[in-house]
């Protein structure tokens, strides 16, 4: 024992700057393990401590119009499913309703509104996870909206004139995220009285069912009951979903980052291990000239790895202790504590050890070449006698053109390519962080992404919702739009349900949006936009529930009568619970839901200033710009995949630079005999740093290229799986060329050629006389 | 005859504080243009070291070195090496050759890096040269597959392809078989007739024979010269050179 101690200190002080290198990785790999399992296991913990204590609803009907509640009452009684029933009120009020101390919500693209405190499910909640009860004269503010600064406690607001003290924070479990399109503010039952005849009524009919798992049967007789359904249908699981989406989004790039990060820390390892070896081949010929046994000669290498492993490790997880409280914060500010907490960092230690077993076992592995190093051959030569291989046909004589330095470093890769494939992976994982993630925040900050999401890429658009004669109204603005010059093109599209018969014959209400869809098409996934009488277009959430897919035949009832719809294309939808259709047939019988105005300018730069004109005449429709809606809607999520992006920019520029360094420190130390050759051979230190220069270019070349190809195909498909998680099925990179193949490659070059500069420093330093002889 | 190198008192020392001791100790010597001068003595005595310090690969502490009326004492890392590739040429013990390459590239990798004859000049030379040395079905093949006395026929091949006016040589034969070590002596004394200059440093007596002058080395100090004259193979009795060397190096206590 003694002596493997005093093995491993003598090689870790010889090799310093190696070892900590390795351990730091191993470290950061450790690190990342250790937090992704402590978010997981809080961020899953705090949505059902939140979903529980608030009791949300399993199933959930938005309404507006008429209610008849004795109807739902008798329809709640008898299915033996529910558990509890109940008929929330939101009073939507329009943004310039709500005047804070810094201005009103006019701009705000979210449905905001009050309500009263449940008495049954469905709670607001304060940030301790307490049942909040609102007393006269105070409001209890959306988190949101006091992290963003616009509320502050004690400050007043005036909610259609009435002035109300901002008591607190309220917790949501189903309208927080900001995908959820509406948010509730909570007043006492007077408060809302008095409020009540400045907004508009909308109901939530709420059902918490005896077994989440007859959702689905839960669903298909509500609609068969043909019940009150003026409005988007939300469900337990979709709750769960979109309150878990941002942080979750969080969690899968700390995933990607830590297997890039362990993939980098075993590469390391790989390569000062195969460093380490042939440093030590003439030792290792010697030990088992001696009699040592290769499993003994094999325990004293690993003895040192799993001593890097386990520093490494063990600083990791230290680490992850410090870091895990500012990522939690969100987490505990928007859902609050997760009652599993205490098996965070258990399950924190269980990555840890499974890093540090898959670096031992690696190691392990990796140690099996001792088998092949043949005694005799170790001890009389030192090095390795394998013949070099590959690049036989890359000859001086007959390519000097180059100039000596450029093949000979171009030479060296080609023959080397094991060892320079580590250094290879490296930069290829790098470019690949580099260029994926700022691609994916190119995409979805491109104007057309919302294609993506179930939305035409308009420049303004108007929703009228919860209003009598939505019809009339909305010809009204048509009309006006007709008229106005800066209007280049708009579309009329309605929204009406109408029942359909599934694949498997039951009958179910789907919410069909009609009109012209070719004007501001959306992308499909597969297939095309409805063109006539005979076609329909579906959400992927309802060709799923339908069970149906393009070409095929899908029986609608419109105006009393069976019409075959042909499926004309699938798309992906984030918008009324993703569960949406498309079509350009006409209908007079059915009742409009509510209706969009798709509207282009002539001058997109007017688009605010038009949704202000026209905020201001139509007061019953809401008006925004769509940057104003992208920017509100997808705006955090925006921004934090920007950071991340840079972030991970910054992150890879520093690994490809570290390891780099070290790779040439490293290689310099093994060519320390072939630098001494071309030394005397007249070759100046200069020549030699250009060849590993030269060496550099080549391999970060390659590197670029095929990380630059890797993140346009498997990022692509990464991404859009990501994407899929909002509901998009269907994704493309929108890539920015000047930053793809222009800035990342530069910014690459640049980190490893000056890593690679001062890597190479006291390469022309080597003295023949010293280093010829041995 | 011209100097070609002109030392003054060199000293060299290795080592740190009390261990630190001369291993040149003054030493002054001259060599004539195209001259055949051997450097002799035992173990340690500093005859690589002063071989080293003659061919400007090492530094000396202090002393001066002027090679072809250079002082390289005087001179930058890139100019030593401009003199190294243009004037000088290296034959070590062990044949210094780069595994990546064939046999005709390592020949031709310094003419490459000069820049100064074309391609084709380059091959042409190199493959005369080597036809000159008796290894030229050597030109494809890699490093490896050659032996000991013919990868030293490289090394000099390599060594041959700047012209250069001295070819410094450290125990060129050290490590071969006796009809190796003969045949590369043999091909050194070839080019010596061409009038190249030849420093070596051997133990080998039998090398030394063919050396005009043989410098023997103690403790870092020339303690004595023997001048053979120049070496003809048609008339010179090589036994008799041999022999007068032999008890001139027992009197010198080698």
């Amino acid at each position: 024992m003694g002596m493997l101690y005093r093995l491993i200190r003598n090689d870790v002080l010889r090799s310093t700057a190696v070892t900590l290198t390795t351990m730091l990785f191993v470290a950061a790999a450790a690190l990342l393990v250790a937090l992704a399992a402590t978010l997981v296991v809080n961020l899953a913990g705090a949505i059902d401590t939140m979903m529980t204590r608030a009791k949300t609803p399993h199933f959930m009907q938005m309404h507006a119009g008429h209610l008849d509640r004795e109807r739902l009452a008798a329809f709640a009684d008898g299915n033996d499913a529910v558990a509890d029933f109940q008929v929330l009120e939101f009073l939507n009020l329009d943004g310039s309703q709500f005047v804070f101390a810094g201005g009103s919500l006019a701009a705000s693209v979210q449905d905001n509104g009050l309500s009263v405190q449940s008495e049954r499910f469905d709670f607001l909640l304060d940030l301790d996870g307490n049942v909040i009860a609102p007393s006269d004269g105070h409001i209890y503010v959306p988190i949101t909206y006091m992290q963003d600064g616009t509320a502050r406690v004690g400050d007043t607001v005036r909610v259609a004139g009435t002035p109300l003290t901002i008591a607190g924070p309220l917790r949501d479990s189903q309208m927080q995220p900001l995908l959820s399109s509406s948010k509730r503010f909570l007043v006492s039952r007077d408060d809302f009285a008095d409020i009540e005849p400045f907004g508009s009524m909308e109901y939530l009919i709420e059902f918490r069912l005896h077994d989440l798992a007859a959702l689905g049967a839960f669903q298909a007789a509500y609609v068969a009951a043909g019940l009150e359904a003026n409005g988007p249908t939300l469900t337990y699981p979709l709750f769960r979903l979109i309150n878990g989406l941002s942080d979750g989004l969080m969690i899968a790039v700390i995933l990607l980052i830590s297997v890039l990060v362990i993939a980098i820390a075993f590469l390391c390892i790989r390569f000062t291990l195969q460093a380490k070896i042939e440093d030590d081949y003439r030792e290792i010929g010697v030990m088992k000239s001696i009699g040592m046994r290769v499993g003994d000669i094999k325990r004293i290498y690993l003895a040192k790895y799993a001593f890097v492993a386990a520093v490494g490790c063990a600083l990791g997880y230290a680490l992850s202790f410090s870091l895990q409280e500012p990522l939690l914060a969100n987490i505990r500010l928007y859902m609050g504590e997760s009652d599993s907490a205490s098996w965070a960092p258990f399950l924190g230690l269980l990555g840890v050890a499974t890093v540090f077993l898959a670096i031992t076992a690696f190691v392990y592995l990796a140690l099996g070449r001792f088998h092949r190093i043949p005694a005799a051959e170790a001890i009389r030569f030192g090095v390795s006698q394998e013949a070099p291989s590959g690049g036989r046909r890359v000859r001086l004589s007959t390519n000097q053109r180059l100039g000596a330095n450029a093949f000979l470093g171009l030479k060296d890769v080609l023959v080397r390519r094991k060892l320079f494939a580590t250094m290879l992976i490296v930069l290829v994982l790098t470019a690949f962080i580099i260029i994926m993630p700022r691609s994916l925040h190119h995409t979805i900050s491109s104007k057309s992404f919302i294609t993506y999401m179930g939305v035409g890429e308009t420049d303004l658009r108007f929703d009228v919702q919860q209003t009598d004669r939505i019809a009339d109204r909305t010809a009204e603005i048509a009309a006006a739009l007709e008229g106005d010059d800066a209007v280049s093109a708009f579309v009329v599209l309605t929204t009406k349900a109408f029942e359909a018969r599934s694949s498997d014959g039951s009958e179910v209400r789907i919410v069909v949006e009609l009109g012209d869809h070719s004007v501001f098409p959306l992308t499909y996934a597969s297939g095309r936009a409805p063109t006539g009488d005979h076609d329909i277009a579906l959400s992927a959430l309802s060709a799923g529930d339908l069970g149906t897919g393009v070409g095929d035949v899908l029986q609608v009832m419109v105006g009393g009568q069976a019409r075959d719809l042909t499926v004309s294309g699938i798309y992906s939808d984030v918008t009324n619970g993703g569960k949406t259709a498309k079509a350009t047939f006409t209908d007079d019988g059915a009742a409009t839901m509510w209706s969009v105005v798709g509207v282009e300018l002539t001058d997109a730069s007017l688009a605010s200033a038009k949704a202000a004109q026209y905020g201001a005449r139509f007061d019953f429709a809401k008006v925004s710009a769509m940057d104003d809606f992208v920017a509100q809607t997808y705006g955090p999520t925006l921004r934090a995949v920007g950071t991340a992006s840079y972030a991970a920019v910054g992150i890879s520029l520093v690994i490809s630079a570290l390891i780099t360094l070290l790779f040439m420190r490293m290689l310099i130390a093994k060519d320390r005999y072939a630098i001494a050759v071309l030394k005397s051979l007249g070759f100046t230190a200069s020549d030699i740093k250009t060849q590993y220069l030269v060496r550099s270019v080549f391999v970060l070349a390659l590197g670029v290229v095929l990380g630059t190809l890797l993140a346009n195909t498997l990022g692509e498909s990464l991404a859009g799986a990501v994407i899929g998680a909002f509901g998009a099925s269907s994704f493309a990179f929108v890539v920015d060329p000047l930053e793809a193949y222009l800035i990342a490659p530069a910014l690459m070059a640049l980190s490893v050629l000056l890593a690679t500069v001062f890597g190479t420093l006291d390469a022309g330093t080597i003295r023949v006389s010293e280093s010829i002889r041995e | 005859m011209d100097k070609i190198i002109v030392s003054d008192s060199i000293v060299k020392s290795f080592g740190v504080g009390r261990e630190r001791r001369n291993v040149l100790d003054g030493v002054s010597v001259d060599i004539g243009a195209g001259e055949f001068v051997a450097i002799m003595g035992p173990s340690g005595s500093g005859k690589t070291t002063l071989l080293f310090a003659l061919s400007g690969m090492d530094s000396v502490d202090s002393g001066s070195v002027v090679f072809d009326g250079e002082d390289l004492s005087r001179l930058g890392d890139d100019a030593l090496a401009d003199v190294r590739r243009k004037k000088m040429g290296f034959v070590f013990q062990q044949p210094t050759l780069l595994k990546n390459l064939n046999v005709l590239d390592n020949v031709i990798l310094p003419s490459v890096r000069d820049g100064t004859l074309s391609a084709l000049q380059i091959n042409e030379k190199a493959r005369a040269l080597m036809k000159m040395a008796g290894i030229e079905e050597l030109e494809t093949r890699g490093v490896g597959q050659a032996s000991g006395g013919q990868l030293q026929r490289v090394g000099i091949c390599r060594a041959l392809m700047g012209d250069p006016k001295v070819i410094f040589g450290d125990e060129p034969t050290g490590a071969l078989n006796s009809t190796s070590a003969g045949e590369i002596m043999d091909l050194l004394a070839d080019v010596h007739r061409t009038g190249t200059t030849v420093v070596l440093v051997t133990h080998d007596v039998r090398v030394a024979t063919k050396a005009e002058r043989v410098l023997f080395i103690f403790d870092g100090k020339i303690a004595g010269a023997h001048e053979a004259g120049r070496y003809d193979a048609a008339c010179d009795d090589v036994d008799a050179r041999q022999q007068a060397l032999a008890t001139w190096l027992a009197e010198m206590g080698f």
